[in-house]
């Protein structure tokens, strides 16, 4: 049989890869083997933690505004703050609550009035 | 109170608050949560879970805490040096006469999330028996228990706490 040389398939999958794994570390970044593992743990910790990423935040800024809630006097409590802007129907959400509690805490103030005037 | 003042320099300590909190007559575990919650940060609404950034947290009177129930003489703390068969036990009592500070610095130790972290808010937790602290020229603020309704002890319970 004549010699058949596989070319260049395998080696353009490869140099793909190597791309997305030009920021590892030692040998993950050499190796062929390696790298391809390696992107592919990188992939799966990516899919997973996109999902992750939006539970994680959420948790975050509920525990700002937790923090926040008690630190100004606003209420007592995150669930009495959550409780009172779902009875007055004002929809802010977490996210929103979390940056004005941090930035401009003066705010906090002018919701929590506006929640207990309006009635 | 020189071990109290060690590893200060570890600590970025500025921009931190020095919490005082008396034990005298609190309840272990429900002190153990305050204190907790204050280690961590968690009472700024600047929290961030992976930068360490809880409050310098002092406490004082460690050997008057109290507990319910007939924790003081049935309270056992369990640990396993590694040797099999080798699982000690020390009882509530015990402990209080040996170091009382360690009731406190496990309670709220094990109330802190196990993570790399934990350490470094240990450090920050500085514990005495009594009501004196070395760190008077730093600026002190006590730290007000949220209000708890105390149900009346029950006549067993009572007689227990005498007993111990």
């Amino acid at each position: 049989m004549t010699r058949v040389p596989r070319g260049y398939i395998a080696r353009r999958r490869r140099t793909k890869m190597r791309s997305f794994a030009s920021n590892f570390r030692g040998a993950h970044l050499r190796l062929n083997r390696m790298i391809i593992q390696q992107v592919r743990r990188a992939f799966v910790s990516s899919h997973r933690d996109r999902g992750r990423q939006k539970r994680d935040f959420r948790r975050l800024w509920i525990t700002r505004i937790n923090a926040a809630t008690r630190v100004y006097n606003v209420f007592d409590s995150y669930s009495k703050l959550i409780h009172n802007l779902y009875k007055k129907e004002l929809i802010l959400n977490r996210k929103m609550l979390a940056q004005v509690a941090v930035s401009n805490p003066n705010n906090l103030y002018t919701i929590s009035n506006k929640i207990k005037t309006i009635d | 109170m020189q071990k109290a003042l060690a590893g200060l320099r570890r600590i970025n300590l500025d921009g931190l608050r020095w919490r005082v909190f008396d034990a005298k007559g609190q309840v272990l575990g429900r002190l153990a949560s305050q204190i907790a919650v204050v280690l961590q940060g968690k009472d700024k609404p600047t929290y961030a879970p992976h930068v360490e950034n809880g409050d310098m947290c002092i406490v004082l009177n460690a050997k008057d805490i109290s507990v319910a129930g007939r924790k003081m003489t049935d309270k056992i703390y369990y640990w396993h040096t590694g040797y099999i068969g080798h699982l000690k036990e020390r009882r509530l009592k015990d402990q209080m006469e040996k170091d009382p500070t360690e009731v406190i610095r496990k309670a709220v130790l094990r109330m802190l999330p196990r993570n790399r972290l934990r350490d470094d808010r240990d450090r920050k937790l500085r514990i005495f028996s009594g009501n004196e602290h070395p760190f008077h020229d730093r600026p002190v603020e006590p730290f007000v228990m949220p209000p708890r309704q105390v149900r009346e002890m029950r006549p067993r319970t009572r007689r227990a706490l005498i007993r111990a």
